[in-house]
């Protein structure tokens, strides 16, 4: 009853408009100092050791600096040229390339809104000129920005962590499988559409054109190779990686693309080399641009902290009021199995996928169901990634998914028109998420493979 | 519904400023120190053994001085699909209820905030457990301003605050009434700034506390590149 009072609570408040974390927050602090014997103090002392307490969350801000020295730069750019060299001369190609660059973006990027606004305002206007209609475009960026949170790396994936105490570095590798299946499904869908409806398709521009657009590319790229390549060589933990890859992001977009800090061309100039400005070495660490996107990264790192300090407190809720436990005796004595349990974590994901922010639907969620999961003997992993893509399809699902809503805003069109060009895509990744749900293998074979079979405690 | 910020005031845009610089500072920090914690291992096999406690305060500050900023520039997430359906006078009523329960949430986490604080730091806690109802007699066992933290080594130009803060004798680490400063300090700034959104949602100023996701300002950047069919 308490549970359902509390929940209550929460979404009431977020609906009238409170801020998620605040919501998060009140609710969890009334509770406690209604129910239990808590003092506002040691609120406020697991509010800040939110931060100061947990290594893994330390993360989150390195891959959002990371992602957003990548996302200023021309990267985006690149890779989209990347893609058209590589699919660009199918039916459709242009389509289908859309798809593959939002695949690559997503490696680099763990947010699917930033995904689409980096990939989609291009690859739009782009399919427009060469006779795609605008409806299809966006259905099918709409549908691929949000690989964002299933494609290593992924903020969700260690905020997922973090709250269920597995590894990072499991969960990124069992994102890897789902992510090129979910791409390809998306990319196969498109050709047969472009079969049947004859859509344009690009012209094969030579291995010459695949190798100079890669080389160009790869600088950012590489970015995968050493988070994961990092990761599972035992070389860093995931936090460090993180940093690293924030660094190296850093000197990419200052140093070889040149698309900001001192060596950026001002209005329309070339970029400079940086033979010719050696003194750039120094003043890039202090450039005006280098602060705004360190900035921008830290503002964003702020807001995604602080709805998820504030579930951690509610996850302190749950826990002291052995929440969890008591649902899943219910469900338990209720004889439900598995199949059905895995059906109504769907369904509470792709609800709350509509309205919240993923990382903190998660520290609501994951706490909740997962003692369950493990009582009905669900890898914590597959758990892991059904979730993640439960809210992937949480940001399509009409009425008000995230994904819709942004692009909706890059396309310039209302809302039900994008619900209706996003449909077909959707669909697809229906059938996705039924094979993630019931095939565990997908998710669970790469980390076993890569790091052994994995130690369950309860 | 956000738009870019902009400060009006001349010492508007110095705390602008102030504020952006200080969020930028402790981010680059954190990542520096953890890329050369990286460095040393490999390339020295050595490393520094505060730096992991260092990261972790900085980042615990960047978030507790850095929500504040987000209230002030309304970049904090939440949901809209109501708020943006209803009529303009329920959408009214609705948003200054809501900034009635983000006021007497930061008015409970800053009477946590000081109690907690203030057990470090020499200083009584409040008495009374929803509202401070006065504070609490100083003992002799409330003065714990000699706890330390883990790793961070006491730097020899702070020695000066060892007379005040601990009967003159040397610390080794530093106090821990240093790092957990900013926990009074960052809730303090969140009441202020939700009674100064407050003020603006009452003048008509403003018409919401929050924005439906991250990419926001980002989207509106680029909204012209597709316009039209």
């Amino acid at each position: 009853m308490e549970v359902a009072i509390l929940f209550g609570m929460v979404i009431g408040l977020m609906l009238i408009g409170v801020p998620i974390a605040v919501s998060l927050g009140f609710s969890s602090t009334i509770f406690l100092l209604v129910l239990s014997d808590t003092s506002l103090g040691s609120i406020a002392q697991s509010f800040f050791q939110a931060m100061a307490g947990h290594y893994t969350l330390l993360a989150i801000p390195f891959f959002i600096l990371a992602s957003s020295f990548m996302s200023t730069g021309g990267v985006a750019r690149r890779i989209i040229r990347f893609s058209i060299a590589i699919v660009g001369h199918f039916p459709g190609g242009l389509a289908i390339a859309g798809v593959f660059a939002c695949m690559l973006f997503a490696a680099l990027s763990g947010s699917s809104p930033a995904t689409v606004v980096a990939i989609g305002s291009i690859v739009i206007a782009g399919m427009r000129q060469v006779g795609y209609s605008k409806d299809f475009a966006a259905g099918v960026i709409a549908n691929a920005g949000t690989l964002g949170i299933l494609i290593p790396p992924s903020i969700v994936m260690v905020v997922y962590a973090s709250a269920t105490d597995v590894s990072v570095g499991r969960m990124f590798l069992a994102g890897v499988i789902p992510g090129l299946l979910a791409g390809t499904m998306l990319m196969l869908t498109i050709y047969i559409i472009a079969k049947i409806r004859d859509l344009p398709k690009g012209e094969w521009k030579g291995w010459g054109e695949v190798f100079e657009a890669g080389r160009e590319a790869g600088w950012g790229l590489f970015l995968i190779v050493i988070i994961l390549g990092g990761i599972y060589g035992g070389i860093f933990t995931p936090t460090e990686a993180a940093a690293v890859a924030a660094v190296y992001a850093f000197f990419i977009a200052s140093f070889v693309y040149r698309d900001m800090g001192p060596l950026a061309g001002k209005d329309g100039a070339p970029n400079l080399p940086l033979v010719r400005k050696p003194i750039a070495l120094i003043t890039a660490f202090f450039h005006k641009d280098t602060k705004d996107t360190v900035f921008e990264a830290g503002k964003l790192t702020v807001t995604l902290m602080f709805i998820i300090a504030n579930a951690l407190i509610l996850k302190h809720v749950l826990t002291d009021e052995q929440i969890p436990q008591s649902i899943a005796a219910a469900m338990l004595d209720a004889g439900f199995g598995p199949v059905v349990f895995l059906i109504i974590v769907n369904v509470i994901l792709l609800i709350g996928g509509q309205f919240m922010e993923p990382s903190g639907l998660i520290v609501i969620v994951a706490p909740l169901v997962f003692p369950i999961a493990i009582e009905l003997g669900i890898d914590p992993i597959h758990l892991g990634i059904i979730m993640v893509v439960n809210m992937e399809i949480g940001m399509i699902t009409p009425p008000v998914g995230l994904n819709l809503f942004v692009t909706s805003g890059v396309a310039g069109m209302p809302m039900m028109r994008v619900v209706r060009a996003a449909l077909p895509f959707l669909a697809v990744l229906f059938v996705f998420l039924i094979m993630v749900t019931y095939i565990p293998w997908l998710s669970t074979w790469l980390p076993t493979t890569f790091m052994g079979p994995e130690i369950i405690t309860r | 519904m956000s738009g870019h910020y902009r400060a009006e005031t001349v010492l508007g845009q110095f705390v602008n400023e102030l504020e952006e610089t200080f969020i930028a500072i402790i981010l680059g920090l954190m990542t520096i120190i953890t890329f050369i914690n990286v460095v040393l291992r490999y390339g020295f096999n050595t490393g520094l053994i505060w730096g992991l406690e260092m990261t972790s305060f900085l980042f615990a500050w960047l978030v507790l001085f850095g929500v504040s900023y987000a209230v002030k520039v309304t970049a904090h997430l939440g949901v809209d699909a109501v708020i943006n359906v209803v009529p303009p006078n329920v959408r009214r009523v609705l948003v200054l209820t809501s900034v009635a329960v983000c006021v007497a949430y930061a008015a409970l986490l800053m009477k946590g905030a000081w109690d907690y604080w203030a057990n470090f730091a020499n200083l009584p806690q409040t008495t009374g457990r929803w509202f401070p109802t006065g504070l609490e007699e100083m003992k002799r066992t409330s003065y714990r301003g000699w706890y330390e933290v883990v790793d961070i080594p006491f730097p020899e130009w702070l020695r000066w605050i060892q007379p005040i803060m601990n009967e003159g004798e040397d610390y080794e680490k530093i106090p821990r009434f240093i790092p957990y400063a900013m926990l009074p300090f960052g809730v303090a700034l969140l009441l202020f700034r939700f009674i100064q959104a407050g003020v603006r949602i009452w003048r008509g100023q403003a018409d919401s506390l929050i924005v439906s996701h991250e990419a926001e300002d980002a989207v509106d950047d680029v909204a012209h590149m597709n316009r039209g069919d």
